[in-house]
């Protein structure tokens, strides 16, 4: 068990990706424990527009309702829309990027063509239209993310299976008579964990992104709330162009957009420093 | 006694992009029988691991097969799928590869790699009678402290002990046939000589094929032998009888290039020129043109194997009879 002692040992010296990872533990934790934090914000309340202040930590909206309850549940369906893109993703980026990767030849070269036509295809307008046309329910835009991420993890996985099934003990492991699938999800998955389990990470933060923007758009959830909601609710109402300006109403839900991808890039960067022999030393 | 694999004029080679094709073995006939060890010899290049890869089915992409056969237990290799292919190795050929280094999974503990072949060849195995098997195995091989081993991973192994490891992993289901690439080449001599006493030990229970560019090495564990040169079979037949006297000028170099007591002081012997590549090879015999006794017969027209002693054959114009001497040719 030598290998886990010094992986955890040098994620513990590594200071971007403790950073990462503690910030991912923040917002999982305002996530999870959301409705024991901050009652769910619904209805009206009386005091509205309020600066940060004594009891209300970030202020209200022009609904009244406590701008620091509507972040908390943000983080709750922005990690329930990461995850289930990050899932979609790799449900079918990893078995195409492993496939392709594996098997040389036309099915290898007909699913990296099709990974290219996706990966040129201009993302953000074709969520758009298919978020307009199935509907905004959280779920809906989740999976529509997720559909849009995998040709990313797809190459990185592609390329680090190219490379790892040249090594030789692939080679062995086909003279035992082990059979393909065997081989790709035993022997190759595990050695390409790391530069996948990146990708993942940097997925987590991008579809938090997607999912603001859409929401921003109004393409999002209108039930739920999720940080990009809560801007466009503000935007709505022209409380960024207004004087005097409640800051605090469009202030925090752009803070945690930015914490939560910042987060997730640094757990990424510092996953990929330590499983990275070279910058080990 | 029996064959367990026959190569029947086998010809394989690649097309290139714009459609000519290469050849890159030529009629390949040799057979392997029960309970022998073969050792195929010849330089770098020479097609030696093809050869060897070629038994397994486990041809590079774009390698395409040009005519002839390769018979386990009389049974055609290239007409089996692909899971009968599967069925075959690992459980009745299995194959030993050059690095040890780079040949275990840096992942998986070596229980588990050595374990893998039970586990997909005899699915019924329990995993308690899998771990008893390859405990036995690696104490076979020489791995001391088993038990201890048997969760390691393989850098916490040295050179000699990953080589022991792999040959636990080929030797694990109780081969037929057991094909060894190389396999001291990547070790120091010290542990070379291990490996060659274990290889020693193992080769009573099945055959062998050993694929090799030292003589010594085969002339200790082979009982017959196979020179190969650009692709071609050039002489074959029983250790002694090849040994004692080569026929082919090539496998004269060979044997006159290898340092001896007596050649002690003197420059060694080098065979002038270097191997063809695939694009320029001889339309006759491959090797006239470093041939010293070549003539100008040996350039039009392959010579055949034949026979020049009991277990004996050489491919040189020399010694080819069926056809008439050379010099009519």
């Amino acid at each position: 068990m030598q290998n886990n002692r010094t992986f955890f040992q040098s994620f513990i010296r590594n200071p971007m990706g403790m950073i990462g990872f503690f910030g991912v533990l923040l917002i999982v934790l305002l996530g999870i424990f959301a409705p024991t934090i901050a009652a769910y914000p619904k209805g009206y309340g009386t005091e509205i527009l309020v600066a940060p202040g004594s009891g209300m930590l970030f202020g209200t909206d022009n609904l009244g309702l406590n701008v620091f309850a509507e972040v908390v549940w943000g983080a709750r369906s922005s990690l329930y829309v990461s995850a289930i893109a990050v899932l979609v993703a790799a449900v079918i980026g990893l078995p195409a990027g492993l496939i392709s990767g594996y098997k040389k030849g036309k099915i290898g070269s007909v699913i990296d063509g099709l990974i290219d036509i996706f990966l040129t295809l201009p993302v953000l307008p074709l969520m758009i239209v298919i978020a307009a046309i199935v509907g905004s329910s959280i779920i809906n835009v989740a999976v529509v993310i997720g559909l849009f991420s995998w040709p990313s993890l797809a190459k990185v996985t592609r390329n680090a299976t190219l490379r790892i099934s040249e090594m030789q003990y692939i080679e062995a492991a086909k003279c035992l008579g082990i059979p393909s699938y065997r081989i790709i999800f035993k022997h190759i998955l595990i050695n390409v964990a790391g530069p996948v389990l990146v990708n993942l990470t940097l997925i987590m933060a991008t579809a938090v992104l997607s999912e603001s923007g859409l929401s921003f758009l109004g393409l999002g959830d209108p039930t739920t709330w999720s940080w990009g909601a809560i801007l466009k609710k503000a935007w709505d109402a022209s409380a960024v162009i207004d004087t005097p300006n409640p800051w605090w109403w469009w202030l925090w839900p752009s803070v945690f957009i930015m914490f939560y991808v910042i987060s997730f890039n640094l757990l990424g960067t510092g996953i990929n420093e330590i499983l990275n022999p070279k910058s080990r030393e | 006694m029996n064959n367990i694999i026959e190569f029947k004029n086998f010809r394989m080679g690649f097309k290139d992009e714009s459609g000519n094709e290469f050849n890159l073995l030529d009629d390949i006939s040799f057979e392997i029988k029960e309970g022998v060890a073969l050792g195929v010899v010849g330089e770098s290049g020479c097609g030696k691991s093809m050869t060897s890869l070629s038994v397994l089915k486990l041809l590079p992409s774009g390698v395409t097969i040009q005519g002839g056969d390769i018979l386990y237990k009389g049974d055609s290799i290239l007409d089996m799928n692909q899971e009968q292919m599967e069925d075959i190795r690992g459980k009745d050929i299995s194959m030993i590869f050059q690095e040890p280094m780079t040949a275990l999974n840096p992942v998986h503990t070596i229980g588990f790699q050595v374990g893998e072949a039970l586990k997909v060849h005899f699915p019924g195995m329990k995993n308690s009678e899998i771990k008893a098997n390859v405990l036995e195995q690696l104490e076979l091989v020489g791995i001391p402290n088993p038990e201890t081993r048997y969760y390691q991973y393989p850098h916490q192994f040295s050179g000699g002990m990953r080589q022991r490891v792999m040959i636990a992993m080929a030797l694990i289901c109780n081969p037929k046939l057991l094909i060894a690439d190389e396999p001291t080449t990547a070790l120091d001599v010290t542990i070379q000589a291990q490996v060659l006493e274990l290889m020693k030990n193992i080769k009573q229970k099945g055959s062998m094929m050993l694929v090799t560019h030292n003589l010594g090495v085969v002339s200790e564990l082979c009982d017959e032998i196979v020179v190969m040169y650009a692709g071609c079979v050039v002489e074959r037949g029983n250790i002694g009888e090849v040994f004692e006297n080569p026929k082919h000028p090539y496998t004269k170099g060979l044997m006159a290039a290898v340092p001896s007591l007596d050649s002690k002081g003197k420059e060694l012997y080098t065979i002038p020129g270097i191997v063809p590549t695939v694009k320029n090879f001889e339309k006759g015999c491959r090797f006239s043109p470093r041939c010293e006794e070549s003539s100008e017969a040996c350039k039009g027209i392959k010579p055949e194997l034949t026979r020049v002693g009991d277990n004996h054959f050489v491919e040189c114009w020399k010694y080819n009879n069926s056809e008439g001497s050379p010099c009519q040719k």
